[in-house]
């Protein structure tokens, strides 16, 4: 169950890629998505697909972890292939089934725009898996902030997705836990039809919905004991500090974009 | 060999980096009838154990057998095991989910297809074994018991299918001292006169080691020590550099014998130190 999980899915490591700074990381992935989108032809797409597989490497992580973030989208991926063979009409003929036609700009601009998809999500993917959740959250509160004037209380709602964060394995592990005991009392999880199965989950969601509100109860309790209040302004154990590595990758990622952009490539 | 484990070896999360090995290579049989303490500090694999003789989990390498077969991926083989054994998790009152004492405790034997009739009597057998009154209990809301209670009524949830092995993960965890003398006390009931086979993992022996018979100790998912409960028990020095505290009572038993009385010091229960007391006593004044 858990481990079909691989967006969000971290991997502990001390590379270079591990250490940013997770502020910069986010800046950095919004830079290169938006270089992403401003190549007009493959060979700079391709570019940077071979940057993101470096980067994969330098970053250590397992060949297979990249092959299961590209899971989810293998089926939006044919299907665009599909729809731009079949539609996108102009260059030369290559196949002719009657009277439809494949044409080679279609071939063209359905491979840009599945080299494009592919590294987008490798770039999205490496963040995640090199950043813990909870720096993530921090990173993106942090430009969060501004909209504070506008009433949007940022602290709270990093907060609240840090927690969310923090309980989503705890509440795995629970429900797995309740499975198996369940399932130790004759209960069956996997046959039967699909209204016969939402029935039998009673037995499942019903002690794990008592024990996550016991747990916010607690968790609320133990939090005020602490001397947590709405508002208030808080100091971190860890800051996060912007090393100068971090302005030379972001100072380098602002110069590639500009360079894409000047030279329209 | 009734119950038992041929090489079992078990690894969270194989193939990541959050790898770990939880039992590494068990080997250990219990014999029909019989009474084990599995123990150990906590984090040894003592519930990853358990899982595995209900078929829980599935072994990494390695086998589990009871009844002289080997516990396989078989579903409806693996349901016959889960009807013959019970198992009782590690706060059982969590999974309470029914509106009903009277329906947590039927969940079981209505999951195993018993008739409406059979269903309710083994309901109230149940609720009477575990020294509960069904009357003023069964159509309560499980959620408003006590704790004791609550604890009690998850046992009778496992006993409703009338199980000829009993496997309990900490059942004394969190219960008051007369909530736990009760429970070992339906516990030896249920292995001496009952003759159900029993094994429960725990790390406090207090009370409890008098009751076994053999005796398995877990660390860092290694089964370190196996055998007869006594002779286990009498290796004091072995089981103190696991950090496992005996029973009170021994400590006591030995602490008089250090000090020259000629005490017995192979007891593991308040009955057992006061007879042996009373009987120094009547010896010294004889």
């Amino acid at each position: 169950m858990s481990r079909s999980i691989i967006l969000g899915h971290y991997l502990p490591g001390n590379s270079v890629i591990h250490q940013m700074n997770p502020r910069i990381k986010v800046l950095v992935l919004i830079i290169i998505l938006t270089m992403l989108f401003a190549f007009k032809s493959i060979p700079g797409l391709l570019a940077m697909l071979l940057a993101i597989l470096l980067l994969f490497a330098a970053a250590r992580i397992p060949f297979r972890y990249l092959l299961k973030g590209l899971r989810p989208i293998l089926y939006i991926a044919l299907f665009a292939l599909i729809i731009f063979l079949f539609f996108t009409k102009g260059g030369v003929v290559l196949v002719r089934l009657g009277s439809v036609t494949v044409e080679s700009d279609g071939l063209e601009e359905g491979l840009f725009v599945i080299i494009r998809l592919v590294t987008l999500v490798l770039f999205s993917l490496l963040l995640t898996l090199t950043t813990t959740p909870l720096s993530l959250t921090h990173g993106l509160g942090y430009f969060l902030k501004p909209l504070g004037r506008i009433g949007l209380p940022a602290e709270e709602v990093v907060m609240i997705m840090a927690i969310a964060l923090r309980f989503i394995p705890t509440l795995i592990e629970e429900s797995q836990r309740l499975m198996r005991a369940q399932v130790s009392r004759g209960a069956d999880f996997e046959s039967g039809s699909v209204f016969r199965k939402a029935k039998n989950l009673a037995p499942l969601i019903v002690p794990l919905f008592v024990s996550a509100f016991r747990r916010a109860d607690e968790l609320a309790l133990a939090m005020e004991a602490r001397g947590y209040r709405l508002g208030a302004k808080r100091t971190r154990l860890y800051e996060d500090l912007i090393k100068m590595q971090d302005w030379f990758v972001l100072l380098t990622a602002l110069l590639l974009l500009a360079a894409v952009l000047y030279t329209n490539i | 060999m009734f119950i038992g484990t041929d090489k079992l070896t078990h690894t969270y999360m194989p193939g990541t980096p959050f790898a770990s090995a939880a039992l590494k290579s068990i080997s250990f049989s219990l014999g029909r009838g019989s009474f084990t303490l599995l123990i150990g500090p906590s984090g040894s694999g003592k519930t990853t154990l358990i899982q595995h003789l209900n078929g829980l989990l599935k072994p990494t390498s390695g086998k589990v057998y009871f009844d002289g077969q080997s516990i396989g991926p078989d579903k409806s083989a693996l349901l016959s095991v889960r009807r013959r054994i019970g198992l009782l998790f590690q706060m059982p009152e969590d999974q309470f989910f029914s509106e009903t004492v009277f329906d947590e405790i039927a969940y079981a034997p209505r999951n195993l297809g018993l008739a409406e009739n059979e269903i309710e009597e083994s309901v109230i057998k149940a609720v009477e074994r575990v020294g509960l009154r069904p009357k003023n209990l069964l159509g309560r809301h499980p959620f408003q018991l006590s704790a004791g209670q609550k604890r009690r009524v998850a046992f009778a949830a496992v006993l409703s299918i009338e199980p000829e092995v009993l496997i309990l993960d900490e059942p004394a965890a969190g219960l008051d001292p007369s909530g736990k003398l009760m429970l070992f006390d339906l516990l030896s009931r249920l292995n001496r006169t009952e003759k159900i086979t029993i094994l429960v993992s725990t790390h406090h022996l207090d009370e409890i080691a008098a009751l076994a018979d053999n005796l398995l100790v877990l660390n860092g998912g290694r089964l370190e020590m196996a055998g007869k409960a006594r002779e286990i028990l009498a290796r004091r020095a072995e089981l103190q550099d696991l950090g496992l505290a005996l029973p009170q009572v021994t400590e006591i038993m030995d602490e008089l014998a250090a000090r020259g009385l000629p005490v017995s010091t192979d007891i593991y229960s308040l009955s057992a130190a006061s007879k042996e007391i009373i009987r120094l006593k009547r010896a010294d004044q004889g």
